[in-house]
């Protein structure tokens, strides 16, 4: 603000959550830095300390409205560590099926209700249509696939969780319920309509590409590291595995760690601009520890899915790069396959012959002071890292969220796109939209579960060195 | 097709916004299931706009701030008929993460070829802050305002055409 201009987007919109971003000018009206700010607090670590740790999955649920069971999963895990018990397979199966339900949900969520509106309609939309309801006039038949895609995911939830938002049903220990023979043949019935809604809606994306070469080559495209949990044989996962490490050319660099030594090799980093704090491989240092989480670094780590579908689908986003693929834009591709994987898994799971065991539960009482739970969360690794005293109290507690590992990356992306379509010291919705549309592609959950009260304007002020605003343009 | 769909939204852990999932508790049990659905929902995604399509009406009950309704006494109760002349998609928010009533029923209009009758039940609150509790002013009113929503609905279920 002190030289130079600043462009101000504040709030920034189709994201879960409020932020804003700032471009800051030099003297030629060329953009010279940007800022992605989380202009929220929600302090839940802190609310947690003294609460019985048994409470913890379904508080912890509630950090999100959009992805509770990544929450309940991870938070499920670390308190698995504090029984020190081995769940049993039924409800390790279970647990993992409803991961898959709120990846499938969060993801439909994402792409069709979020950025379908840039993909259909252009980046240089008219902003008054560039949301659902011009998808759902341009191509209703899309819109009408996004609901029902969501309606799958949140129906298993439902089916599984008894209710569709902050279900209680992961419990530590395993489950609180087994699932009934009704429920299995319910959910079934329904993947054949939900298998051909990914593989069309797949299709489509891939017949656009072509039409945004320019938001690919600029869109977060540039060398980062990796990280995903994957399995044994380096394969997709959401639910248990090792941590995997590629650079941006594919390679290697960090192997079978363990996600409950987290601490060991990522650090964070608090900046006095935003409430998010930004992660960071700790043997590269920071910022050159960056890397990126979710399903582009998923897709980037992992050999294989262990699908049919997913696989061939693998195959060819693999090809799309001979390194690693680079550009965010394709956090959109990868999330279609991951969609379509987790569809296919869903099937396998739910016919495997001890789905419909009643044993699927540990009861123990804590026989750890510490626990590490880490599960991929549809955004990327979720970590929860509880300290509890002898009574059971959580005495301490660390939450790392995909978000915040996400976050230099977010930073980088929009400079790289400010530095490209910004230009002058008039703003365009189109040049608008590019800013706020790469930062769609992480999906960023930055509010979670918080009701937003009063409408969301998009504020963005261009202002002179001297403080004049040069240009305004509030868009609601 | 179904008679009645009652939406409460809102979010319990922001105090008197969740009023609205305190009305849906009330109202559960108070009316024959076959004609009455209710819902509680932190906010409206577009996959509402299915289920309101199954139903002849739509009551969107919300808690609002003094500021957005036309009586800034907590605990006011404002009814508002949503016609089909009041929405234009063009008017829309740029959908970040929840939708407007209007929203949802421009979405069941648009996908669904369908417009229920449809009502937006606004109740005034005065804390919005983090919390479970609703303030006090709003659980002295909270009896009344049941009462009249519960009659609302029971007018509507006994009205006949459309029902």
């Amino acid at each position: 603000m002190k030289q130079g201009n600043t462009i101000v987007i504040d709030p920034v919109t189709r994201i879960e959550g409020h932020s804003k971003i700032t471009l800051h000018l030099n003297h030629d009206g060329r953009v010279e830095e940007a800022r992605f700010h989380v202009t929220q607090f929600r302090g839940f670590e802190k609310l947690a300390e003294g609460r019985p740790f048994y409470e913890m999955p379904s508080l912890m649920a509630r950090i999100c409205g959009i992805c509770p069971v990544s929450h309940l999963i991870a938070s499920a895990k670390a308190c698995d560590s504090l029984l020190a018990v081995k769940i049993p397979p039924t409800a390790d199966k279970l647990r993992r099926i409803f991961g898959l339900a709120q990846v499938t949900q969060s993801h439909a969520l994402s792409l069709f209700h979020l950025s379908s509106p840039d993909l259909l309609l252009g980046m240089d939309a008219d902003p008054a249509k560039s949301n659902i309801f011009g998808v759902a006039e341009k191509n209703p038949a899309l819109a009408l696939d996004g609901i029902r895609l969501r309606q799958f995911g949140q129906k298993i939830i439902e089916q599984l969780g008894g209710k569709r938002i902050h279900p209680a049903w992961i419990v530590p220990g395993g489950v609180s319920e087994p699932l009934t023979e009704a429920n299995r043949d319910a959910i079934l019935w329904a993947i054949p309509d939900a298998l051909a809604i990914a593989e069309r809606t797949l299709e489509w994306f891939k017949s656009t590409m072509e039409g945004f070469r320019e938001e690919i080559s600029t869109f977060g495209n540039f060398p980062t590291m990796f990280m995903g949990i994957v399995k044994k044989d380096n394969g997709l996962t959401f639910y248990d595995g090792k941590l995997r490490i590629v650079d941006a050319s594919g390679h290697v660099v960090a192997d079978d760690l363990d996600p409950t030594q987290y601490y060991d090799y990522i650090g964070e980093k608090v900046e006095p601009w935003s409430y998010l704090k930004s992660s960071y491989y700790k043997p590269k240092g920071f910022p050159d520890g960056i890397y990126r989480v979710g399903p582009l670094a998923r897709l980037n780590v992992a050999d294989r899915c262990g699908t049919p579908r997913a696989d061939q689908e693998l195959a060819e986003f693999h090809e799309l790069q001979r390194t690693a693929v680079l550009s965010s834009f394709h956090y959109h591709h990868a999330r279609l396959i991951e969609i379509l994987y987790c569809i296919e898994r869903l099937e396998q799971l739910l016919n495997d012959p001890e789905i419909l065991s009643k044993h699927v539960r540990a009861v123990a009482r804590p026989n750890a002071l510490e626990g590490v739970g880490a599960a991929e969360a549809p955004r990327g690794t979720l970590f929860h890292h509880y300290k509890i005293d002898e009574q059971g109290l959580i005495r301490w507690v660390n939450l790392i969220i995909a978000t915040g590992q996400n976050n230099l990356a977010m930073n980088r992306s929009v400079l790289q796109v400010a530095k490209h379509f910004v230009q002058g010291k008039r703003l365009t919705p189109g040049m608008l939209n590019r800013v706020e549309a790469v930062i769609r592609c992480y999906d960023p959950c930055l509010s979670c579960s918080t009701h937003a009260s009063g409408q969301m304007d998009l504020q963005i002020q261009l202002v002179s060195a001297s403080g004049e605003i040069l240009d305004e343009v509030v868009r609601r | 097709m179904n008679s009645i769909l009652i939406v409460a939204y809102g979010n319990p852990l922001r105090s008197d916004d969740g009023v609205a999932w305190r009305v849906a508790e009330a109202l559960e049990g108070k009316f024959p299931p076959q004609h009455v659905e209710i819902l509680a929902l932190h906010q409206l995604a577009p996959e509402l706009a299915d289920t309101a399509s199954l139903f002849h009406s739509v009551f969107f009950v919300d808690a609002a701030p003094p500021g957005q309704t036309t009586d800034s006494t907590a605990g006011q109760l404002q009814i508002k008929e949503i016609r089909t002349q009041d929405i234009d998609p063009n008017q829309m928010t740029r959908f970040s993460h929840a939708l407007t009533p209007r929203g949802v029923l421009a979405l069941t209009q648009a996908l669904y070829h369908s417009f229920p009758q449809a009502f937006s039940i606004t109740i005034t609150g005065q804390h919005f802050d983090h919390g479970e509790s609703l303030s006090p002013s709003i659980v002295a009113a909270l009896p009344d305002l049941i009462a009249r929503i519960e009659q609302r609905i029971q007018e509507s279920l006994s009205s006949g055409t459309r029902i």
